[in-house]
Formats: structure tokens, C-alpha cells, sequence
């Protein structure tokens, strides 16, 4: 967990880690892709993989969060949690060697999102090392204390 | 009332802004070129945008627009067959007929349809990818939006304008013979002799090199005007706006500058 205090010192912790793929509110979706391309276009890119290919890894990462209902569904088509999957999935696949989801409270705004995020981190334990959260201050109360 | 100083403070700083839009535009076509012509930039991803982008551009469209364009091109020929007739200028019918339907008005008429239908939903979709910050979300996962998203979307714009305009072109020669020659093979000769004088080297050049710079313009521009849509929404109509009568005035360059080369 990182605490900021004001979205100054948020913004200062976002920028000392540059090596992070960061899970944001302002980094959407491509929205006339659907949730299986949107994870599938990183590897298919970056490593020039087949979409086949690329594909299945995408799929292989929903199936871990139970979550291939979605995959092939559009950005307004989704919920948010369905949303915040998509995107911290296109992070993953990254493979970075630092995640940071960036005020969960604005990806996940209709659950209680502190054991979501933790359950939804297990179950990809061995595809992100390092997944960092940064939340307000204000909001510790809302996690389980460690 | 503006004081003349202050009138040609303003109208400086809006013509300076207006060369400066159009030299980020050329930049970014002559970025666009370069990544054209490198190998390294196709990859899987890429080539998939490109194929999908020729099937939205030209392959979806093609029964229906080859099939205006055989309309108009069939009733353009009669008027021209018709009028050469009556004036007692037969011979000229073919020639005449084959120049004003094939250099220049399906050409024309490809470009105008393309930059109608995918000019403006390129626009339209670069403006909100924009406004949305979609372009640096993927910026984010490591794809470069240059790469993956504007180039493929040149490349297909350019070989879709051209290839339409082939293939509406060939059907409209068909329909010329018959025009002129009626259903029957026995005046291919004469035919081909006229075609050849037309399609000359020079002239082949001039209207392949048309025909790529619709193609390049019809995906440019849109690209470009969407990408300097301030990131409000209100602005993505305004992008389009302005996009799209960019891209309407610099076909019509193209066209007067290839008239003017061809026949001055």
C-alpha cells in the first residue's frame, strides 16, 4: 500500500515510480476494442505474437479472475468491475516489474473494493511480482489492517 | 472597435497559427511516410489494423460503389457518345469519354466517397481517442499509437483510394466499348489503339500519383484534426468540422493542380 495525502503527493509518488504500468481512471480502454483485444494487442505488439496466440494468453488471464463472461465485450458494455479487470489485465500481460493501481476507489466505485483487490491479486500472484495500491489516506480505514 | 493595430495582431496571429497547423501536418504525413517504407514497423498487430482497415475502407463498400460509379460513368459516356454524335465528332467519342470518366471524374468521385464515409469516422474516432486520452492509455501498455493506430490507417487509406479508383476505372472502360462499339469483340483493336494513345506513360503516372495522394490526404488529415481537438468534448464536432473541410479543400488542389499539369 502507498498513503498520499493530496493529489499532489499522489501525483509525485505516480512520477518516482516510471518503471510502473499504472491502472488508472484516465487510461481507458480502447473503446472499439473488446476486453480480450484490448489485453491481446499488448503481447500481439510488443512480442509480435499471432492475435491467436496473444489471444489465448489474454483469455488464460481472465479465466484466472473468472472473468471471461466479458472478453468479448466493449468499454460501455462492461461494469466496473469487469472495467478495472480489463485494464489491470493489460497491465499484467505487460509484464512490468512494478504495478500500481492508482485510487482504486475511482475504478471500483459500487463494491467494497479493499478484499476485492486482494483476492483479485492472489489469484494472479505469479503473474505480477510487485502490485503496489496507492489510495488516499482518508481511505485506510476501508483495508484490512496488516 | 479594434484599433489597425490590434486587427493585424489578430489576423497575424491566426494566419501564423494556420501555417503552423499545416506544418504539423506535413510532419506528421512525412512521419507517416517514413514509417510507410520501414519494415521494422510491421508486426502482427499492425498488419492486422491494416487489413481490417482496407476491409472498412474498400472491401465493405465495394458492390455498392461499383455500382454507382458504373452509373455514372455509363450516363457520362452517353451525354459525351450522344453530343459527339450530333456534332458529327464520332471518333472522338471514345477519347473524349475515357478522359473526362477515368482521369478525372472517378477518381474524384472515389476520393469525395471515402473521405465521406471513413474520412469522417477516422476524424471522429481520432478526436475522441484523444479527448478520452485512449491514445495515452496506450502509450501507457507500450504500443505506440504512431505504429499501431495512424500509420496502418494511412496505408489502407492509400491503397484503398487507389485500388477503388482501378477497379471503377476498368469497369467504366468496359463500359465505354460497349457504348461505343456495342455488345460485339470485333472493334477490340480500335479500342486498345485509343486506350493506348490515352494511358500514356506519363499520363499513368499522373494518375496513379492522384490517386495515392487522395489516399494519403482522405486519411491524413482526419487523423491530424482529430489529434489537435482540444481534450473537451464539445470540441470532437468542432475537430471534424474543420477536418473535414481541410481535407475537402485540399482534394480539390490535388485535382485543380493535376488539371493544370496535364493540360497547361
Amino acid at each position: 500500500m502507498i498513503w498520499a495525502a493530496d493529489a499532489k503527493e499522489r501525483r509525485a509518488l505516480i512520477d518516482s515510480l516510471p518503471q510502473a504500468a499504472l491502472v488508472a481512471d484516465e487510461l481507458p480502454l480502447r473503446a472499439n476494442l473488446s476486453v480480450l483485444e484490448n489485453i491481446a494487442i499488448v503481447p500481439q505488439y510488443r512480442q509480435n505474437l499471432s492475435y491467436a496466440a496473444a489471444a489465448d494468453q489474454a483469455w488464460d488471464l481472465l479465466a484466472k479472475l473468472g472473468q471471461t463472461g466479458c472478453a468479448f465485450k466493449r468499454d460501455p458494455a462492461l461494469d466496473c468491475v469487469e472495467r478495472f479487470v480489463a485494464k489491470l489485465l493489460r497491465a499484467v500481460i505487460l509484464q512490468p516489474p512494478i504495478i500500481l493501481i492508482d485510487r482504486p476507489a475511482l475504478l471500483l466505485p459500487d463494491i467494497h473494493y479493499p478484499p476485492f483487490l486482494e483476492t483479485t491479486l492472489q489469484a494472479l500472484a505469479g503473474d505480477c511480482e510487485d502490485c503496489r495500491i496507492l489510495d488516499y489516506a482518508w481511505n485506510a480505514p476501508l483495508y484490512a489492517p496488516r | 472597435m479594434a484599433s489597425p493595430q490590434q486587427f493585424l495582431t489578430r489576423v497575424g496571429t491566426g494566419a501564423l497559427e494556420w501555417l503552423r497547423a499545416w506544418g504539423r501536418l506535413l510532419a506528421f504525413g512525412a512521419r507517416a511516410l517514413v514509417q510507410t517504407f520501414t519494415p521494422a514497423v510491421y508486426n502482427s498487430a499492425t498488419r492486422s489494423v491494416v487489413l481490417k482497415q482496407i476491409y472498412f475502407t474498400a472491401w465493405q463498400i465495394l458492390p455498392g460503389f461499383l455500382l454507382f460509379a458504373a452509373l455514372l460513368s455509363y450516363v457520362i459516356i452517353q451525354i459525351v457518345v450522344t453530343t459527339a454524335r450530333a456534332y458529327g465528332l464520332s471518333e472522338f467519342a471514345l477519347e473524349v469519354s475515357v478522359r473526362v470518366v477515368v482521369l478525372e471524374t472517378l477518381p474524384l468521385l472515389t476520393v469525395l466517397f471515402i473521405a465521406l464515409r471513413s474520412g469522417a469516422a477516422i476524424n471522429t474516432e481520432v478526436a475522441l481517442m484523444n479527448i478520452n486520452n485512449e491514445i495515452g492509455a496506450l502509450e501507457a501498455a507500450g504500443v505506440d499509437p504512431m505504429r499501431f493506430e495512424f500509420t496502418p490507417r494511412v496505408i489502407s487509406g492509400a491503397l484503398s483510394v487507389y485500388a477503388l479508383t482501378l477497379l471503377s476505372s476498368i469497369v467504366a472502360l468496359i463500359l465505354a466499348y460497349v457504348a461505343v462499339y456495342g455488345f460485339q469483340p470485333w472493334s477490340l483493336a480500335d479500342f486498345s489503339r485509343v486506350i493506348a494513345k490515352i494511358f500514356s506513360p506519363v499520363a499513368l503516372l499522373m494518375l496513379t500519383c492522384k490517386s495515392l495522394l487522395f489516399g494519403l490526404a482522405v486519411t491524413l488529415i482526419p487523423i491530424r484534426a482529430g489529434l489537435e481537438a482540444p481534450r473537451m468534448l464539445f470540441f470532437a464536432p468542432i475537430a471534424v468540422l474543420r477536418g473535414m473541410v481541410r481535407l475537402f479543400f485540399v482534394i480539390m488542389f490535388i485535382e485543380v493542380a493535376s488539371l493544370a499539369l496535364i493540360y497547361m
